[in-house]
Parts: C-alpha cells; structure tokens; sequence
C-alpha cells in the first residue's frame, strides 16, 4: 500500500512537472522572440546615424539612403506586425551591404572615425540578431518536441498547444562570415 | 608542428655548461638512491639475521643517501631555472619573440575558480610556467596547473585523506573579440551532467534555463554548454567559432573546456606530461631535446589564430 502511494505521488509529481516545463517551454518561445525584437531595434536605431554620416560625405547614394530611411519607418511603424520587421530588417541589410560596398568610392568616409564605429556597432548588431534568431529557433525546436513527444503531448492536446514554425535562416546566417566580408569590403 | 630549432652559439655555450651540471645531478641522485636501496638492504638482512652491525651500517647508508639527496637541491633548483629562463626561453622567442617564460609564476588560483572551467573548487592547487604573450592585437597567456580535492573517509584509526585530480595539465587564457556581459561554460559531456541537462530540460522543477542546446551535432555530442543568458551563449558561439572549436579539440589528446567570461576566454587542456622541465637522466645534447615543448608551445600559440581572434570587426576593436 505504501509503495503504490510512494509510486502514485512521484507520478503525480513528474507530471506536475512535466506540464509546467511545457508552459515554461512556450513561455520561452515568446521570451526568444522578444530578444529578437529588442535586437532588431537596437539596429534601428543606428539607421539615423549612419545615414547622416553617411550624408556628409557622399553626393550619389540619395536612393539608398531614402529607402533605407523608408524601411526604418516603416518597421517602426504603430502598425508593423512581428512579420513585418522582420521583413523590413532583411531589406534594410541588403540595402546597407550595398552601401558599405559603394563606401569603397568615398576614401574620407571609409576613414571617418564615426563612420568606422558605425561599421563596427552595425556588424555586432547583425550578429546579435543572428544569435536571437538561433535562440528563438532553438526555443521553438524545444517547445515543440515537447508538444510532441509523450507525455508532453497530453498536456499539450488539453492547453490547445500547437506546433509552430522556426524562422527560416536568412543568407547571412547560411554564410556566417558575412559579416566580415561586409566590414572588409 | 614547428621547424627544428637551432640554438644560437652562445645558447650551445650554456647547453654544454648545464649539461656538465645535469651529469653531476645524475650522478648524485644514483648515489644518493643508491645509499639509501643499500641501506635498506643491510636493515632488511640485520634484521634477519638479528645483527646489530648490518643494521646500524644500513642506518648510516641510508642517512648518507638522504643527505646527498637533500644537498642536491639547491643545485636541482638553479639547474631547473636556468633550463627555463635560458632555453625554454630561446624556444618561445624562436616560436614569436613577444613570447616570454616566468617558471615561478601561474594562473592564481582565485582566477582558476573565478574561471568556472571546473565545477569543484580545489583543496589543492599548484601552477607554475606562466607563459605570456601576444598574436596580432590579441594578449593570451597560459600555465601549467595541478588541481586536487580531497576525500576524507572515517577509519577506525582516524580519517583517511585521498587526493583526485580536478585538473592537471594546461590552462590558457586569451582576451576575446567581443563584448559580453554574460558566463558561458563548455564542458565535456559526461552521464552526471547528461542527466543533469536532461532533467534541467524537461522537468520544470530543476529547469533554471541554463543549459544551452546549440545547433552543432558535434557539440551536443561532445560537449554541455552553460551560460546565463542564452542569446549572448550563442553570440560568442557562432556556427564559425564552434567548428574552430571542433577543430581545436580533435587535435586535443583530451576533450577540452571553455569558458567565456570577464570578456576572456578560457580552455583547459588535460595533460599528463609535463612541460618545460629540464631532462636528468638525458642528454641535453640531442636534437630533439625541445621537441614535445616546442610542439605545445606551438600549438599555444596557434590557438589565437585558429579560434580567429584577430578578427577585430567588433566595437571592442
């Protein structure tokens, strides 16, 4: 009798534990992608900076600064969904890789001090956004291996958990030293 | 790994000066060995044959053997430095002449612990061979340590004291490229830590978020990664820095440790050779006399380069 209540209450336990991982697990997940968007803003905020550097020491690069400014507003619009930034953060390093490539034509600005600081925070940023993404991917694979696997998976059918879907990895992230080529180009 | 090194004349001048005290130091600990083993024997055969002459001439050997030992060690202890400070010395300038040797010197033990490469703090701790040195912008530096706990376990005499290893072999240390405020720990994976990471991950109860599921296969094979934050873990782990790290750890005799923090990287390199320590009973006047302190020496060096921390792309600079 004794042993059956031992085996009952540890049963008890790990299943207590069991649904308050898989909680935790999705909790994560919005935590993850939270760090995402906190990075993503971090690398907004360089945009007015860069672009005013930028601005002084170049006549031909208008179009570009334009749309860069465009897409910044537009990610930080009151109405940018998660997707959207997203989005907008991928067009936005585009469109500065393109400019730090034609940087090679403005000697004063590759050697303005502001403008290499600038290079530095940019290449960290793209990194840590990287590194947010590879966190929130990881989140996502542990939340739904939980929501998958038994007995994760009762708990999950009874909290009405889903599967969900990683971020697809952007060509940065496939070419990890991008961000070299980008500084060094 | 390196070239053969060719000592300079006035180098071959000192080999040839410490290779006459290495033959004295030889000599000396054959004798002094020597007396005592005779000693020994003529207690043993005294003892058998319930003569007081053959021992007491054994207990005089063995005195004589003790004393000429004990009389060797300021001689032991010069030959050991010059060895170091002079030869070693010449090797690491021949490797990169900002490399410089401080036998006496080491990793304190305050950082050793504050480097959390080790979950157990020692109870005794030894370093020595502190080599420091910079590749490129980076400043690295690395010694050679002995970490031990104690067990204590109650006999009926009293309590019996054993010592284990923590770690014996080499710890290097290196400013890393980046910034970050945050612990990461790479540890080898072993079934307590398994089961650890297992529980940490699926019962909510032990789950304190710490263990870092990283991409790499070989990694999750090899390795558990702890860190207290889990977005900087895989800011200073990236896809790049992980298979260098793979790199570096198959050309490891041992699975290697790393920690990341105070903006330093450390890694542990289990050993069980000893380094930079003057032969006694062979000759200094071989060609290969530095070869395995070279080969580590190298290897040490290399690290700077093959984990890519020259690249300076960061705002650290």
């Amino acid at each position: 009798m004794l042993i059956v209540g031992i085996i009952a209450i540890a049963v008890l336990l790990f299943g207590i534990g069991f649904y308050n991982s898989l909680i935790n697990k999705k909790n994560q997940v919005t935590n993850a992608f939270s760090a995402i968007d906190v990075m993503l803003k971090k690398r907004f905020d360089l945009i007015p900076n860069l672009v005013e550097v930028v601005k002084q020491y170049t006549q031909y690069e208008g179009d570009t600064l334009t749309k860069i400014t465009e897409l910044r507003g537009k990610a930080l619009g009151a109405t940018a969904s998660e997707a959207d930034r997203l989005a907008a953060d991928q067009q936005i390093g585009t469109a500065v890789k393109g400019l730090m490539v034609s940087v090679e034509q403005y000697p004063d600005l590759k050697a303005n001090q502001n403008f290499a600081q600038l290079q530095r925070t940019w290449t960290e940023s793209e990194e840590q956004i990287a590194a947010a993404r590879r966190n929130y991917n990881a989140s996502v694979t542990t939340y739904n291996n939980g929501v998958m696997m038994f007995p994760g998976n009762m708990f999950a059918g009874m909290l009405g958990y889903q599967t969900m879907p990683v971020l697809e990895s952007t060509p940065e992230e496939r070419e990890n030293v991008s961000a070299k080529a980008l500084f060094n180009s | 790994m390196v070239g053969t090194f060719t000592p300079s004349q006035e180098l071959a001048r000192v080999i040839d000066e410490l290779e006459l005290v290495r033959k004295t130091i030889a000599a000396r600990k054959i004798q002094g060995w020597g007396a005592i083993v005779l000693g020994a024997t003529g207690l043993i055969i005294g003892s058998l044959l319930n003569s007081a002459v053959f021992a007491i001439i054994g207990v005089c050997m063995a005195l004589v053997g003790i004393i000429l030992l004990l009389l060797l060690g300021n001689t032991s202890g010069s030959y050991q430095s010059r060895y170091k400070q002079e030869i070693v010395s010449a090797a690491l300038s021949h490797i990169d002449p900002s490399l410089t040797i401080s036998p006496q010197s080491g990793i304190r033990e305050a950082e050793f612990e504050a480097s959390q490469l080790f979950a157990t703090d020692p109870d005794r701790y030894s370093t020595e061979d502190l080599v420091r040195g910079k590749a490129g912008q980076t400043t690295f530096y690395f010694a050679e340590v002995h970490a031990e706990y104690k067990t204590e376990t109650p006999t009926k005499n009293g309590t019996r004291t054993e010592w284990h290893d923590i770690f014996k072999g080499i710890i290097f240390a290196a400013d890393f490229n980046k910034n970050f405020n945050s612990t990461t720990i790479v540890r080898p994976k072993d079934l307590t830590s398994s089961i650890g990471a297992w529980f940490k991950k699926n019962i909510y109860s032990f789950d304190d978020s710490n263990v870092v599921e990283l991409e790499s296969d070989y990694f999750r094979k090899n390795f558990i990664t702890y860190s207290n934050d889990q977005v900087e873990a895989r800011y200073i782990l990236t896809p790049a820095l992980m298979q260098r790290i793979e790199e570096l750890n198959e050309r490891s005799a041992y699975c290697i440790s790393l920690s990341f923090i105070q903006s330093t990287v450390y890694i542990a390199f289990p050993l069980v050779h000893n380094y930079f320590e003057p032969p006694i009973f062979k000759t200094l006047l071989r060609e290969n006399l530095l070869a395995d302190d070279l080969n580590i020496l190298s290897f040490m060096h290399g690290i700077v380069q093959e984990l890519d921390l020259n690249t300076r792309i960061w705002t650290k600079g």
